[in-house]
C-alpha cells in the first residue's frame, strides 16, 4: 500500500484533508458554541445559559414554521419518490421508445441553475393567478426533486442482478409476487437513499421557496432568513443544534442509515 | 417416462442464430451435459428449457407435455444459476423456502421440508445466516437445495461450479453426483469445463456454432470422435491426413507426406471401410504415443515414425513432448514410469522413435479446413499444423 | 404461437413503461417545461409596478443589448470559475485521501463530508457571519494571539463570498472525485513509476486523465448552481457588488417589480448555462474519443 502513493503525497493530502475538515466544521461549531451564548447580539462570549432552548419552544412562529418545513419535505418527499419509483421502473425498460426523450427532461433541471426554476414557478404562479401558499411551495418542492430521485433509484435499479428474477420465476413466483418480494426490497435501499435526499433538498431550500411562497407560509429557512435580517438568531442556533443532534445521532447509532448513505453515493 | 425431447429447437438473437435447429432426446433420470466454448448456444439452450428464453422455432417437450409456451413458473423444471443467483435480503432458510412459500405451502411442512433439504446439502447448522455471510461452496448448496426442494422433474445447472476454486469445484462435482444419486431426477448440466462434463456425465453433448457437434457417453466421445471439433474441444490429439492406398479386412495403409518430400504409411483400424485412394484425416491421441531412444522391434501391429524432439515441457503427472517428422509435429504425453522409459531422460534435440498400435488411430470423418479456421495446407493439399490447443 | 408469445411481452413492457413514466412525464411538463414559456412570453411584456402590462415591448433585450446588466454577469462568472477552481484544488486532495484510506475509515471520512449538508443551509451561512465579521471569532482570536493589530474587514467582501461559496459546494466537488478515484486502480501508478514516470510525471500523466469524468461532473455540480447564487451574495456579500443571481431576485421581489426584465435577464442566463454545457459537452467527447483512439 505504501508503495503505491508517494510519501509527499500522502503527507499534503493529508495535510489538505484536515484542513478541509476544520473548514468545514468551523460554522458548525460556533453555531452550537453560540446556541449557549448568554448575549443577545451574536458576537463576543458573555456566559453559559440554555434559555435560548427554553425560548424555542416557547415560540410560536418557529413552531409554525419548523411545522410547515417537515409538512412541505414530508409530502414533497412521498411524492417524488413514489413518482421516481415509477419513472426508474419504466426506464428500466432499454427498449422503451421515449425512454432517450424522458432522460433528457429529467436530467435537465438538474443542469439549471435553481434560481431560474423559482423565477419561472413564480410566473406560472402569476400568469395563472394561484395563490401561492403550502400548495405552490408543495409543488416546487416535488418539481426540484423528483430529478434527484429518479437518478438515485434509477443507478440502484442499473445493478439490479436480474438473475434474481429468473431465480424466482424459475422457483414457481408469479411476476406480482417476484415484485414484491424479491424486488421491490432489494430497490429499498436506493428509495430510502432517494427520499432522504429529497427530504435534505426540501428542508434545506431556500432560493425556489422564497419565489414561490405567499405570506403567511414561511418554511423554516424563509423565516430564519427574515430573522437574520432582524439581527436576533440565537433561537434559531438552538433548534440547529438541536437539529444536527438529531441528524448526528442517527448517522453515529444506526450503521443500516449510514450504509444505505454511502452506497447511494 | 418424462424424458426432456427437443425438436428442432432454434433461437436468432437478430440475425445471430444462437442454436440452431437442435433434436435431443435426454432420458429420465440421466446426467446429461452440453458441453462447448462460450457463445456455442449451450446456455441458451439450457434458458429455452427452463423458459427464460421463448425458442424462434421449435419445441420443447417433457415426457408428452409441451412446455414451449409456459413461462418459466409453470415449469416442473428448476434452475442452479451460475453465480447462484440468491436472494440476498432473505435468510438461507428463507431461500430454501421460497418455492414452497409462493406455492402457499403450510407453514410447519415447510419447516420440515427446509430441514430436510438442508440436510441433504449439510447445511442444517447455517440456516439464519445471509448469503454474504457463507462462502461459495456453501452458496452452491444452498442453490442446489432451493432448487430441490420444489421436487422438480428436471433441474438445470449453469456452469456450476465456474465461481468456485480448483479444489472445491473437485469435491462438489463428487457431492453433486451423490445428489444426483439420492434425488433420481434427471440433471442437464451445462459447462465449458471438459474436465467436468467428462467425468459427471452419463452422455454429454459437445455443441459448436449453435448445433450438437457430437452426443454420446464420454469415453465414446473421447476414442471415437466424428468430428475433428469433438476430438479437438474434449482432451487434445494429433490429425494425421493421407490417401489411403491399401484397405484390408482390419485395416487401411494410409499414405502420408511429411512435408519435406519424404512419404510414410501409416497402419490403421477404420470404423466404416472408406474407398481406396480417399483422402482421410485420422486422429491420434497424444498418450497413445510411446516415444524412446531406442527403435522398438518391428511388429505389424505397430506404427513406428522417426523423429526429432523439439520441445519438451514437463507437466508433473507426465510430461508432453513435441516430436518433428519431417515438418509435421506431433504432440505425445509420456508418463514417468521407469518401467517404459529409458534410463536417461530425452533431451532436447534427441532423434527418438515414436510408435503406437494401429487400432489407436480414429478416422474423423468431417473435412478439417470447414471446421479449422487456421487450418493451413501444404503444397501436397496435407494439413499443416497438426498441433492446436484446445480452447478452455 | 411462440413468437406472437415474445412479441406480447414486448409490447405489454412498453405499455407499462409508458403508464410508470406518464406522470411524471406530466409533472415535469406542466412544472418544468411550461413554465420557460411563460417566461419567455414575459421577457416581451411591459413592466408594471406590482405585475406586467400585456403589451408587446423589447425593452428588456435592448437593456441587455446595451450592456447594463454586464456587470452582474460578469461578477457571476467570475464567481463561479473561483469558486470551481479553489474547490477543484482542495477537492481533488481530500477525495484522493479518502479513496486510498483504508475500507472502514473510508466510509467514516466520507459521512464527515456529508454532515454538514444536513445542517441548514442559511445557519451555516450565518455561522459564517459569526466567525467572520468585524467583532467576530476570528479576528477575536487572531488580536488575542497578537497575529493582527487591527480586526480585519472580510465580511461584506467579495472575498467572502467566494470563502462561503466554496464551503458551501466543496462536498459537491469531493463527491464525485471519490468516486472516480475510488474505481481507480492504483497499481497503474506503480505500472508508471516502474516504467519511468517520476511522482509529478504519474500523477498528470496517470490520476488526472483517468478522474476526467469526476472532474467534468464535479465542476458541472459547482460552476452551475455558483452561476445562479442569490443567497451567499445576499448573506456576506457587498451590496454595490450585486451578482447576477441578486439582480433577478430583486426585479421579481422589489417594488417597482420589473418582471419582463428578470424574465430576459434568465433567459440569458439560461442561454449562456446551455452554450457552457454544449462546450463541456463537446470537450468532454473529444477527451473520450481522444482515449478511445489511442
Amino acid at each position: 500500500m505504501s508503495t503505491t502513493t508517494p510519501r509527499i503525497y500522502k503527507g499534503l493530502n493529508l495535510t489538505i484533508f484536515s484542513l478541509v475538515m476544520v473548514f468545514l466544521y468551523i460554522p458548525i461549531l460556533i453555531l452550537i458554541i453560540f446556541s449557549f451564548n448568554d448575549s443577545r447580539i451574536i458576537t463576543g462570549w458573555q456566559g453559559f445559559t440554555t434559555k435560548y432552548y427554553v425560548q424555542l419552544f416557547n415560540n410560536p412562529t418557529i413552531a409554525t414554521a419548523f411545522r410547515n418545513t417537515m409538512l412541505i419535505a414530508g409530502l414533497s418527499t412521498l411524492i417524488s419518490t413514489s413518482l421516481g419509483v415509477m419513472a426508474a421502473l419504466a426506464l428500466e425498460n432499454t427498449k422503451f421508445k421515449a425512454r432517450k426523450g424522458f432522460l433528457a427532461l429529467i436530467y435537465t433541471p438538474l443542469v439549471i441553475p435553481d434560481i431560474l426554476m423559482g423565477v419561472s414557478l413564480a410566473l406560472l404562479f402569476n400568469f395563472t393567478r394561484v395563490n401561492t401558499g403550502m400548495v405552490t411551495v408543495l409543488i416546487a418542492h416535488v418539481t426540484f426533486c423528483i430529478s434527484y430521485t429518479v437518478i438515485v433509484i434509477q443507478s440502484r435499479l442499473e445493478g439490479f442482478d436480474y438473475s434474481l428474477v429468473e431465480a424466482a420465476q424459475d422457483l414457481g413466483a408469479k411476476p406480482h409476487y417476484i415484485f414484491w418480494k424479491i424486488k421491490f426490497p432489494l430497490m429499498l435501499p436506493g428509495i430510502i437513499a432517494a427520499a432522504l435526499l429529497a427530504f435534505t433538498l426540501s428542508i434545506d431550500d431556500f432560493i425556489i421557496t422564497f419565489f414561490t411562497s405567499g405570506r403567511g407560509f414561511d418554511t423554516l429557512p424563509i423565516y430564519v432568513e427574515g430573522t437574520i435580517r432582524r439581527g436576533t438568531i440565537t433561537t434559531i442556533n438552538a433548534l440547529s443544534t438541536l437539529m444536527i443532534a438529531f441528524t448526528l445521532f442517527l448517522v453515529v447509532v444506526t450503521k443500516r442509515i449510514r450504509k444505505i448513505i454511502i452506497s447511494a453515493l | 417416462m418424462e424424458d426432456i425431447v427437443l425438436k428442432n429447437l432454434s433461437k436468432d438473437f437478430g440475425t445471430f442464430r444462437a442454436v440452431d435447429d437442435v433434436n435431443l432426446t435426454i432420458k429420465s433420470g440421466e446426467l446429461f451435459s452440453f458441453l462447448g466454448p462460450s457463445g456455442c448456444g449451450k446456455t441458451t439452450l439450457l434458458r429455452m428449457i427452463a423458459g427464460f428464453e421463448v425458442p424462434t422455432t421449435g419445441r420443447v417437450y417433457l415426457g408428452n407435455k409441451d412446455l414451449s409456451d409456459l413461462p418459466p413458473y409453470k415449469r416442473e423444471v428448476n434452475t442452479i444459476f451460475q453465480n447462484y443467483s440468491l436472494f440476498p435480503h432473505m435468510t438461507v432458510y428463507d431461500n430454501v423456502a421460497f418455492g414452497l412459500r409462493v406455492k402457499k405451502t403450510a407453514k410447519a411442512e415447510i419447516k420440515d421440508l427446509v430441514k430436510e433439504m438442508l440436510n441433504l446439502v449439510k447445511m442444517e447448522d447455517q440456516a439464519n445466516k445471509y448469503p454474504n455471510q457463507i462462502s461459495g461452496g456453501q452458496k452452491q448448496r444452498i442453490a442446489i437445495a432451493r432448487a430441490l426442494i420444489n421436487k422438480p422433474k428436471v433441474l438445470l445447472l449453469d456452469e456450476p461450479l465456474a465461481a468456485l476454486d480448483l479444489k472445491l469445484r473437485q469435491h462438489m462435482l463428487i457431492e453433486l453426483m451423490n445428489i444426483h444419486d439420492a434425488v433420481g431426477i434427471t440433471f442437464i448440466y451445462v459447462t465449458h469445463d471438459q474436465g467436468e462434463a467428462m467425468s459427471i456425465s452419463d452422455r454429454l453433448a459437445v455443441m459448436n456454432q449453435g448445433k450438437i457437434a457430437q452426443e454420446g457417453p464420454p469415453d465414446d466421445i473421447y476414442e471415437r470422435p466424428t468430428s475433428i471439433f469433438s476430438a479437438y474441444f474434449i482432451g487434445e490429439t494429433n490429425l494425421i491426413s493421407g490417401e489411403v492406398k491399401e484397405l484390408h479386412e482390419d485395416h487401411l495403409k494410409l499414405s502420408c507426406q511429411d512435408g519435406e518430400g519424404k512419404t510414410f504409411e501409416i497402419d490403421s483400424s477404420f470404423q466404416l471401410a472408406p474407398e481406396a485412394g480417399a483422402h482421410l484425416t485420422l486422429s491420434l491421441r497424444p498418450e497413445k504415443i510411446a516415444i524412446s531412444r531406442n527403435k522398438p522391434r518391428s511388429q505389424h501391429d505397430i506404427n513406428i515414425l522417426k523423429g526429432q524432439i523439439e520441445d519438451i515441457l514437463y507437466l508433473g503427472s507426465h510430461t508432453q513432448y513435441i516430436v518433428r517428422v519431417g515438418k509435421l509435429k506431433f504432440r505425445v504425453f509420456s508418463q514417468h514410469k521407469r518401467v517404459y522409459f529409458d534410463d536417461k531422460a530425452l533431451d532436447w534435440e534427441e532423434q527418438v522413435w515414436l510408435f503406437w498400435h494401429y487400432t489407436d488411430t480414429w478416422i474423423i470423418n468431417d473435412n478439417p479446413f470447414d471446421v479449422l479456421a487456421d487450418a493451413e495446407l501444404d503444397e501436397n493439399g496435407n494439413l499443416k499444423r497438426y498441433i492446436k490447443r484446445s480452447k478452455t | 404461437m411462440p413468437k406472437s408469445r415474445q412479441a406480447l411481452l414486448v409490447k405489454r413492457k412498453n405499455l407499462s413503461s409508458w403508464l410508470l413514466s406518464l406522470p411524471t412525464m406530466l409533472w415535469l411538463l406542466l412544472f418544468f417545461l411550461i413554465p420557460y414559456l411563460i417566461v419567455i412570453i414575459y421577457s416581451f411584456l411591459s413592466p408594471d409596478i406590482y405585475d406586467v402590462k400585456f403589451e408587446f415591448s423589447l425593452d428588456a433585450y435592448r437593456q441587455i443589448f446595451s450592456g447594463d446588466y454586464l456587470r452582474p454577469f460578469l461578477l457571476s462568472f467570475k464567481l463561479a470559475i473561483y469558486t470551481t477552481l479553489l474547490c477543484l484544488i482542495l477537492g481533488f486532495p481530500v477525495a484522493y485521501y479518502i479513496a486510498r484510506a483504508s475500507e472502514k475509515l473510508k466510509n467514516t471520512l466520507l459521512i464527515f463530508i456529508i454532515i454538514p449538508f444536513w445542517t441548514n443551509l442559511i445557519i451555516r451561512i450565518f455561522s459564517w457571519r459569526i466567525f467572520l465579521s468585524y467583532k467576530g471569532v476570528m479576528n477575536d482570536v487572531l488580536l488575542k494571539l497578537g497575529l493582527i493589530h487591527a480586526p480585519l474587514e472580510v465580511m461584506r467582501t467579495d472575498l467572502a463570498v467566494i470563502l462561503v461559496m466554496v464551503y458551501v459546494y466543496l462536498p459537491y466537488m469531493i463527491l464525485p472525485l471519490y468516486s472516480v478515484l475510488e474505481k481507480l486502480d492504483f497499481t497503474l501508478l506503480n505500472a508508471a513509476m516502474d516504467l519511468g514516470a517520476n511522482e509529478v510525471k504519474a500523477f498528470f500523466r496517470i490520476t488526472l486523465p483517468l478522474a476526467v469524468e469526476g472532474i467534468f461532473a464535479g465542476t458541472l455540480l459547482v460552476f452551475i448552481p455558483a452561476l445562479g447564487a442569490y443567497l451567499i451574495p445576499q448573506l456576506v456579500g457587498n451590496q454595490s457588488s450585486l451578482y447576477i443571481g441578486q439582480v433577478i431576485t430583486y426585479k421579481i421581489k422589489n417594488i417597482p417589480r420589473n418582471w419582463p426584465m428578470a424574465s430576459a435577464l434568465s433567459l440569458t442566463l439560461l442561454f449562456l448555462v446551455a452554450l457552457l454545457l454544449l462546450l463541456m459537452y463537446a470537450l468532454y467527447r473529444r477527451r473520450l474519443a481522444h482515449r478511445y483512439k489511442s
